[in-house]
């Protein structure tokens, strides 16, 4: 879910790759949208990783030259 | 636009040039000390089909009938001159009368050459207009006809407007002239030539009555510099030329530049093709590492369509940013461990349209959240030694190395920058696995700490240890394999630095 048109069903339909429409979503989603603001989330360990002005933080501790 | 058959000399002059890089000890391998000339030289063959290309000191001579635009975008050179002399070194001799004598000769041998010369560089320039300066594109002439325009007053209008529209670009000139040269050992200044009116008294007319301004720039390293200085030179070639051509001196706005280099290896004379640098680019906003050299990292990477490339430690975006422009059908990634940084180097990917070729994200070169084996090449420029003296950060250096080859995929390359300091140390340990003489350290450079630092396990054990699990050998090393695969020394300006490549092999043996 991501507030953002089109929506995405939860999970693929059995013959997602003959449906159109499911796959132009897919793609709008994966390659034309960028996030800006929001996180990435690790799903082996639930970690968060924020995302500012694009660009992700994956630091695993905040550290500064 | 390619009917024109004229030969155009010219010559490319470098910053990154061989002449630089002094000689001291623990230099053992001469087959290092090369500027950018070998890129410069490929490259204009490649982009110009250049012939008689020439590499010598620090500049490629080559001829070309390439426009202007096409020899704008060469980047792995600093300057660009069109070629108005060249010849053997000036014969020094004590007497400072004779020697200026001779450099006067330079300039008013061949004064119909000189013109014609003038000519085809009006010519380029008249057609071509300056960048963003559409009102000097719509009222000058499209074609270039003839080189003879004797229309002496369409000509001094075009000079007005290139005096008027341009002043934003001479400033940002004339700020560049006060940054010190490349070139430390030789005396670069700007020669004011004499403000006397071109005199008629010798007897001499001037050969064109036009009403161009010039300034000469002048640089003499080796025996000359002995005997004169380059304003002493400067000012005598000024006054030749005014007395010659007519011409009127301007330091400040001048409509001609003439470069003069005087050395042990030869004398040229030259007129800069671009007001600015080639190493300016129009898509950089703030350049980190300088731009030519990022250029030629990015070449020796061999990037091909599809490939997916990583630096890691990207600070501004330079590198990424030649090679996405120069190689566009690739992925690039850029990670750096600084916020402020990746705020420059997102300015930069905006600024130059590169948003959807470059993917940044904030991570740590020692820990790269990206999978194993992802990319086709790794570049970076690699910060220990550049701006200070090596500290114990280089024993960051073997982790980063591991990082690197790690996202690596097997036939892929690792293109590096590393700092004179860190090449001597790489140097020294690397001799010393080739001798197999664990206690010798050939570059002199005795200091246990950074020998140890070295060490690839990053324990502090002792110096043999450190040298027989050298990770710069081509052996199986906890780095994989990683193969070099060239060394390309170049300048930084106040400093060396040195390109090294690696290939990372299969464990089997082939790529």
């Amino acid at each position: 879910k991501l507030g953002h048109p089109p929506e995405l069903p939860p999970e693929p339909t059995p013959d997602y790759e003959g449906d159109e429409t499911f796959l132009r979503r897919l793609h709008h989603v994966l390659l034309e949208v960028e996030v800006q603001e929001g996180a990435l989330r690790c799903p082996d360990s639930g970690r968060s990783f924020p995302i500012s002005g694009g660009v992700p933080n994956m630091l695993l501790s905040d550290q500064e030259p | 636009e390619k009917g024109r058959a004229r030969q155009v000399p010219g010559w490319g002059l470098m910053g990154g040039g061989a002449g630089n890089m002094a000689a001291g000890p623990g230099r053992s391998r001469p087959r290092q000390d090369r500027g950018l000339e070998p890129f410069l030289a490929r490259e204009v063959r490649a982009r110009l089909g250049a012939t008689e290309v020439d590499c010598v000191l620090g500049k490629v001579f080559f001829s070309t009938e390439a426009e202007l635009g096409e020899l704008k975008k060469l980047k792995s050179g600093e300057r660009l001159f069109l070629l108005l002399k060249k010849q053997t070194p000036l014969a020094v001799s004590r007497n400072k009368g004779k020697m200026l004598h001779d450099i006067k000769s330079l300039v008013t041998e061949e004064p119909n050459y000189w013109l014609d010369v003038i000519s085809i560089w009006r010519n380029l320039h008249g057609y071509k207009g300056k960048k963003g300066d559409v009102s000097q594109e719509n009222q000058l002439p499209l074609k270039r006809k003839s080189e003879e325009e004797t229309n002496i007053a369409t000509k001094r209008q075009k000079t007005q407007q290139v005096r008027e529209t341009t002043s934003e670009e001479c400033h940002v000139e004339a700020g560049e002239r006060c940054v010190v040269p490349e070139r430390k050992s030789d005396c670069w200044t700007e020669s004011k030539a004499s403000l006397e009116d071109p005199s008629k008294s010798s007897g001499e007319e001037p050969i064109v009555n036009e009403k161009l301004s010039f300034r000469v720039s002048c640089r003499c390293s080796g025996a000359i510099a002995k005997i004169l200085t380059s304003q002493e030179i400067g000012r005598a070639i000024g006054i030749v030329l005014m007395k010659q051509f007519g011409w009127r001196a301007d330091l400040r706005n001048p409509d001609l530049e003439i470069f003069v280099h005087l050395n042990d290896i030869h004398s040229v004379v030259g007129i800069p093709l671009f007001r600015l640098p080639l190493a300016n680019r129009e898509y950089i906003k703030t350049a980190g590492l300088r731009s030519t050299i990022a250029w030629a990292m990015a070449s020796l990477a061999e990037i091909s369509a599809g490939a997916f490339v990583l630096d890691p430690m990207c600070g501004l975006g330079t590198i990424l940013l030649e090679a996405a422009k120069e190689w566009p059908e690739a992925c690039y990634w850029g990670a750096d461990i600084s916020d402020s940084q990746l705020e420059g180097a997102d300015v930069n990917v905006r600024t130059a349209g590169l948003m959807d070729k470059i993917e940044l994200l904030r991570a740590s070169v020692k820990a790269l959240p990206l999978p194993s084996e992802s990319f086709d090449a790794v570049i970076s420029d690699i910060p220990f030694g550049k701006k200070f003296k090596i500290t114990k950060d280089i024993q960051l250096f073997p982790d980063i190395l591991q990082e690197m080859e790690r996202v690596l995929r097997v036939g892929g390359t690792i293109v590096s920058l590393l700092s004179q300091d860190l090449h001597q140390r790489m140097n020294g340990i690397t001799e010393c696995a080739g001798k197999d003489s664990p206690h010798a350290i050939s570059d002199g450079t005795s200091e246990t700490t950074t020998a140890k630092a070295l060490n690839v396990d990053g324990n502090s054990s002792s110096l043999v240890k450190g040298v027989d699990e050298s990770f710069l050998s081509s052996q199986q090393t906890r780095f994989g394999f990683l193969v070099p695969d060239g060394v390309y020394g170049v300048s930084l300006g106040k400093t060396d630095a040195f390109i090294y490549r690696y290939r990372k092999i299969s464990a089997a043996g082939n790529q």
